[in-house]
């Protein structure tokens, strides 16, 4: 990789074209199965997780290349045994978000959170709905009061909590009531994030959310077992069967050799952003 | 990947699934065939191996006769069904003979005195040499083939047979199969499949 190369993916990151966030899916598992996931991800599908010493690698690369920030998906990130020492050792490197279905915040586990709480790390908790009834009707039993129960224990160890709230369709009076509620854990309007349902994996299946392609999507590296992707809803799973409608290339080692490829795919295909901001 | 005896051994990739820097293959209706639908599974592979494919299985020297005499006997050797059938539609539009095209797929070598002049002779003996041979290429067959080639077309010609080989293996590894399009050429010849390909 030449260090022309590498200029044109720093300045498409400076200039916008690509997202400033590098994301890895952690691995694909979950002890949820929710009815709109992207990944088909439950209990009892393949792990085909990251070893945790590739993604601190990946992310020294990509801080060397310009990107600012990291992004940790999944599956459950946190099914991964050594998750908590891996976002220690992550945000050693740079800023994180890790995205976590909040549920397995307890005993040991978040005993070895607590380190966290010192450092740039952010939990992104999903929680749809005001009420338990139907927050877990999606999402699975149980569900809504265990993320009621893991908030609190997380902010209280300092560490930066985010709500995301992934919508079929907006109720006003719902969305009202879960401000009220997600202020009521500590968390302020800031860190609430509201998106609407892509369509894509399960949701596809299901016939759920809005359809979503390079049109509307925007571009931001994303690194799977599967190979690196041109958004974190591309490396989707219908019918147990990864998308590649949106893989950019297998090779996710060097990261130069994918995030090169996604800057001459946004530089050079007359790509010019995102036009929907619905899925960011 | 699949288990059925004659269903190719990997999923075909098709234009709704195609990688973001493949799906240029697919645009306007056009099917790009088999093996840019496999190797499609790994888009960096497609972009480095299709413009090598296409560069050394062209030439920028040798006739398209020659060409096609050279890929459709190392394929024959090879045993390969899908590049034995696909070059031997394209031999055909590239001025070779149903006749000679069977007997570049039965086996034994290729008898001079025919259709084949002197030059073709020494070429489709070094191709057996090169595709089926086992180490270095006998002096003699060579020696014969120099008597008629410059180094540079020597150099075309040794990559057109490395780079059928790595098709023909790659092919039928994976099962390819050949277009209707293909065979119908070959049919409108008075070609069988099986005169060709076992």
């Amino acid at each position: 990789m030449t260090r022309i190369m590498l200029e044109r993916v720093r300045e498409a990151i400076e200039q916008g074209l690509i997202g400033s966030r590098l994301w890895f899916y952690a691995n694909y598992h979950c002890n949820l199965a929710c009815a709109y996931c992207l990944t088909e991800s439950a209990p009892d599908v393949a792990q085909r997780a990251l070893e945790p010493d590739l993604m601190v690698e990946l992310a020294e690369e990509g801080r060397a290349i310009g990107f600012t920030s990291i992004g940790v998906t999944g599956g459950e990130p946190f099914l991964v045994p050594q998750m908590p020492e891996l976002l220690l050792r992550l945000s050693s490197v740079l800023p994180v978000v890790v995205l976590s279905n909040g549920t397995l915040f307890t005993g040991k586990r978040l005993e070895r959170m607590r380190p966290l709480g010192e450092r740039d790390v952010r939990v992104q908790i999903s929680l749809d709905r005001s009420e338990a009834v139907a927050n877990d009707e999606m999402r699975g039993p149980e569900n809504f009061r265990k993320v009621l129960e893991a908030i609190p224990k997380l902010v209280a160890l300092g560490i930066g909590v985010r709500i995301a709230s992934t919508l079929v369709w907006v109720d006003e009076d719902d969305m009202a009531k879960l401000c009220g509620l997600h202020r009521s854990l500590g968390v302020p309007d800031e860190e609430h994030v509201v998106r609407g349902v892509v369509r894509r994996g399960r949701a596809l299946t299901e016939g759920l959310g809005e359809p979503a392609g390079i049109a509307e999507l925007g571009p931001e590296l994303t690194i799977s077992a599967d190979g690196a992707f041109w958004s974190p809803f591309g490396p989707t799973v219908v019918g147990g069967l990864v998308d590649t409608d949106l893989l950019v290339t297998r090779a996710i080692s060097p990261l130069s050799m994918p995030a090169e490829t996604l800057a001459g795919l946004v530089t050079g295909s007359g790509y010019s952003g995102p036009i929907d901001d619905r899925f960011t | 990947m699949t288990s059925d005896t004659f269903a190719p051994r990997v999923g075909l990739i098709t234009a709704d699934r195609a990688p973001l820097t493949a799906a240029r293959h697919w645009r306007e209706g056009i099917d790009p065939g088999p093996i840019v639908a496999a190797l499609a599974h790994v888009p960096e592979l497609l972009d480095a191996a299709l413009p090598f494919i296409g560069q050394a299985l062209r030439g920028s020297i040798a006739d398209p006769r020659t060409a096609e005499l050279v890929i459709v006997r190392a394929s024959a050797l090879l045993g390969c069904s899908y590049c034995t059938l696909t070059h031997g539609a394209i031999a055909l539009d590239a001025d070779v003979t149903p006749d000679e095209l069977r007997a570049l797929c039965a086996r034994g070598a290729v008898a001079g005195g025919g259709s084949h002049d002197e030059r073709e002779v020494a070429l489709l003996a070094w191709v057996d040499e090169v595709a089926a041979g086992h180490g270095d290429v006998p002096d003699g067959v060579a020696r014969d083939l120099a008597a008629h080639v410059d180094d540079a077309l020597l150099v075309e010609l040794t990559a057109m047979v490395g780079c059928t080989i790595f098709l023909n293996r790659f092919c039928t590894t994976l099962r390819l199969p050949a277009s209707e399009t293909t065979l119908a050429r070959l049919a409108a010849s008075g070609i069988q499949p099986e005169e060709l390909a076992a």
